[in-house]
């Protein structure tokens, strides 16, 4: 398909093609297509920009450009916790004695802070292998929540953007997409804007691991660098703990890390975090009742996923 | 060689869970309720196990009351009063930073 040679000034044109010719609709959404015209929505706006006479660049639209643009600066203001966190790993995989690539590696694949930690913590508590995994993945149950209420966000996307994009939902991420995901009711432009904004994301957190990684081995052992785990995870969680189930699921934690201190392997923590899931979930079941009785508002799906990654990130 | 497997795995796992309800899920509200309400406390009971775990004990045993402890209290203080999870790790890292150079 060929790029045209200047955009119209319609609000839901599409790459013009033979088979919609065919199909009588010459403009209609195309939700595959990846070069799209402009549209600021004022036409006039566009004229005196210029971006309505300025072809693709790097074969992507200018539109793509400028959504993904609106993605990078709407989580831009989060990056700079990606980056100390991606520090706050790094640095901890050479004082873990682990290799460096591994590290990086850890970083690319599996792309969640707070499960890496974990699983750094488990292996300098020598626990087998699959301790490890399970309670990183435990600790990553938490996307399962995001990717239900993204499902109907990125229902209109191709499969190879679904697969993608879902690789780079971090908790951050997600939540600039369930808030911005009806400014953009272009799939084509949505998916644009989510990228704009998740890919950068992602690469201040690998650079900040790299920095970590290189950095560690020379911060001196007195500087205490392990404090950044709790501190990190108290500066992202405590401002946004308002719901009496998540503080019964949180004392019920902490009691149990505590109690069950003597278990081999690191399985304090993870038995806490299910004794927590157990009673805070129980506690979340009465009080959604007592809600239903009152007639009070109970969280969607969408925004209980918003706010638990608010509590992430 | 068993690290790098642990975090292929841990990988491989988080992806199936990224991608799962962005591929089988056309309707959010279709999630059981009680699988969302616990998915919900994920992240406050995972992250309070890893503080917890990291901020009273060191390798298994109790750690010593010292510039852990305060710079933590003083950390929550401020996110609590702040609702700023920026004010609360400048403020942290700076209690900590002075208590360290104070020697506690």
């Amino acid at each position: 398909m060929l790029p045209p040679l200047f955009w119209p000034y319609t609000a839901d044109w599409t790459p013009f093609t033979g088979a919609s010719f065919l199909r009588g609709g010459g403009r209609q959404p195309c939700h595959t297509c990846d070069v799209t015209p402009p549209q600021s929505g004022n036409p006039a706006a566009d004229e005196t920009s210029g971006a309505s006479h300025r072809g693709p660049m790097l074969g992507i639209g200018r539109q793509q450009w400028v959504d993904s643009w609106s993605g990078f600066k709407a989580i831009a203001p989060l990056m700079p916790g990606s980056a100390a966190f991606g520090l706050a790993f790094g640095a901890l995989v050479p004082a873990a004695g682990i290799n460096a690539w591994t590290g990086l590696f850890a970083s690319v694949s599996v792309m969640a802070g707070a499960s890496q930690i974990s699983i750094v913590e488990s292996i300098r508590a020598n626990a087998p292998a699959f301790i490890a995994v399970l309670t990183a993945l435990i600790i990553n149950a938490r996307f399962a929540l995001y990717s239900a209420a993204l499902g109907p966000v990125f229902a209109s996307f191709p499969r190879r953007w679904k697969l993608g994009l879902a690789h780079l939902m971090t908790d951050q991420a997600a939540v600039v997409a369930l808030h911005h995901a009806h400014e953009y009711p272009d799939p084509v432009r949505r998916r644009w804007f989510i990228l704009g904004g998740a890919l950068p994301f992602v690469l201040v957190w690998l650079v900040g691991t790299i920095v970590g990684i290189l950095a560690g081995p020379i911060i001196p052992a007195s500087w205490n660098i392990g404090f950044i785990v709790p501190l990190m995870f108290i500066a992202v969680m405590v401002p946004v703990l308002k719901k009496p189930e998540e503080l019964v699921g949180l004392g019920v934690t902490a009691v149990v890390v505590l109690l069950s201190k003597g278990l081999p392997f690191g399985l304090n923590v993870l038995t806490g975090i299910i004794a927590g899931l157990i009673a805070g979930t129980f506690f979340a079941e009465f009080a959604d009742a007592r809600r239903g009785r009152r007639g009070e508002h109970q969280d969607t799906v969408a925004e209980a996923a918003e706010h638990e990654a608010g509590e992430a990130m | 060689m068993t690290v790098f497997l642990i975090f292929l795995a841990a990988a491989v796992g988080t992806y199936l869970i990224r991608v799962s309800g962005i591929a089988l899920l056309s309707d959010p509200e279709k999630l059981p309720p009680r699988l969302r309400r616990a998915l919900a406390l994920v992240a406050p009971t995972a992250l309070g196990a890893i503080i917890v775990n990291s901020l009273f004990l060191d390798e298994g045993r109790w750690r010593a009351f010292g510039a852990w402890h305060v710079a933590a209290a003083v950390a929550i203080g401020v996110a609590l009063w702040r609702r700023s999870a920026g004010w609360a790790m400048l403020a942290g890292a700076v209690a900590f930073a002075l208590l360290l150079v104070a020697g506690v």
